[in-house]
């Protein structure tokens, strides 16, 4: 509670902040909780003409699925939207990144269905299970968002580049060291560098 | 709390649903004993947000969009209900599914008069992931690997050269390192170990052993 009141003081007022920062966010957070309470379908449709071109750029950017894979993704992802609503919690999480973790988790199993894995879990089973969320550390969460968003104008190329490759694109760190033709040490140290840059790392 | 953690590449490979299944499953169940590492998982996630919000948008029709909303009314499938873990049990959930209850719903394997190894099926074709029981001050003969070996200590704990590890603790090995566990004297220890090469016993008289410890994937 002490720490919670210090950053209190040096930010001004939480709520203030929360106010400053997160206006883009909160529309779609809205969006969802109309979606959970009332089943809004406006709220949806406003929803999905927001997230789905992203979703699909998103499953188009490793260049490995199909036009009809994507747009297949694209479904079932929005759908899974509709359904899982409820489980949203914007206190916890913004919701571009609750949307990209369910695209995410969609995009991995589809590809193991591709592969013909035969396996028994969804890659939303692996999602660990979770602590009640404390305010100080939701606190610093919002705050280290906001600040990747700020930092990553800054980036270098190179290490925009092997981001995009990894998390969009979806490749191994040894993939994109093969693709790019570098060494996979340079692979690891520029996304080592780039989570530096945008102050990602928690000291430990 | 956990001492020994995934590094944040590993953590990076994770959060951005590049690593392989088994392995993915090994740091998910760290997860469940690591609040910090909860913390950076979630950071990296952001990270991917903030990537995924910066994509220039690709045009979907109305088509889609009437596929869609035509569908909602559809019965969401059913998913595996975490209320069904077993109660009272620490172990995370993840786990209690691939084993289908606890240890002692598992068959074991026995490889010496202290080790004793059950594997698991995940569905991963390239990586063995399976729980070694060390009996409480058990050592393991001293072996290698040739590939990467995930360990998360379950239950006890047990200490090589590099150190002593508990529960929740989490060691990455790559290539070649040689090192002969031992349990902790006052309990029996439980590992889950995620291998992409099979062991090799290097001491003259376990050698024989290794042709039995062929790579169990799957
Ligand atoms: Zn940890």
């Amino acid at each position: 509670m002490r720490r919670a009141f210090v950053e209190d003081r040096e930010s001004g007022s939480v709520t203030s902040w929360q106010g400053s920062s997160g206006r883009r966010t909160d529309e779609w957070s809205e969006c969802l909780t109309l979606i959970a309470s009332k089943e809004d379908r406006a709220a949806f449709t406003r929803f999905f003409r927001h997230f789905a071109p992203l979703i699909k750029a998103f499953a188009l950017s490793g260049s490995t699925m199909s036009a009809t894979h994507a747009d297949e993704l694209v479904q079932e992802v929005m759908l899974k939207v509709w359904q899982k609503a409820r489980g949203f919690d914007p206190e916890r999480a913004a919701a571009s990144t609750w949307v990209y973790t369910i695209a995410r988790n969609c995009r991995t199993d589809m590809f193991r269905r591709l592969q013909k894995f035969n396996t028994p879990l969804a890659a939303e089973d692996f999602t660990p299970d979770q602590e009640p969320a404390e305010p100080f550390a939701m606190l610093q969460t919002r705050r280290s968002r906001d600040r990747i968003h700020e930092l990553m104008a800054s980036l270098p190329p190179d290490q925009a580049q092997i981001l995009a490759k990894v998390y969009m694109e979806g490749k191994s760190h040894a993939e994109a060291a093969a693709e790019l033709d570098l060494p996979l040490g340079t692979v690891k140290s520029r996304v080592r560098l780039a989570i530096q840059k945008l102050q990602i790392q928690i000291d430990r | 709390m956990a001492k020994f953690h995934p590094d944040i590449d590993l953590l990076t490979e994770y959060a951005a649903g590049i690593m392989p299944l088994a392995q993915s499953a090994c740091i998910s169940a760290h997860l469940n004993y690591c609040p910090q590492c909860q913390r950076q998982t979630a950071r990296l996630q952001d990270l991917g947000a903030v990537l995924f919000e910066g994509l220039t948008p690709e045009p979907v029709g109305e088509a889609q969009l009437e596929a869609v909303l035509a569908r909602l009314d559809e019965q969401p499938p059913l998913s595996y209900s975490r209320a069904g873990s077993v109660a009272g049990g620490r172990l995370p959930a993840l786990l209690q599914r691939l084993m289908n209850g606890d240890f002692s719903e598992l068959v074991w394997k026995k490889i010496t008069s202290s080790l004793r190894i059950s594997y698991v099926k995940t569905g991963d074709p390239n990586y063995e992931f399976a729980l070694y029981h060390i009996k409480a001050g058990g050592r393991i003969p001293e072996h290698k690997h040739r590939g990467s070996e995930m360990t998360l200590v379950l239950q006890g704990g047990f200490s090589d050269a590099a150190g002593s590890y508990h529960e929740g603790d989490f060691i990455y090995r790559e290539l070649d390192d040689s090192h002969a566990p031992t349990a902790l004297q006052t309990e029996d220890c439980i590992c889950l170990a995620v291998l992409d090469a099979p062991l090799r016993f290097t001491g003259w008289q376990y050698r024989w052993m290794n042709s039995f410890l062929q790579l169990r994937a799957g």
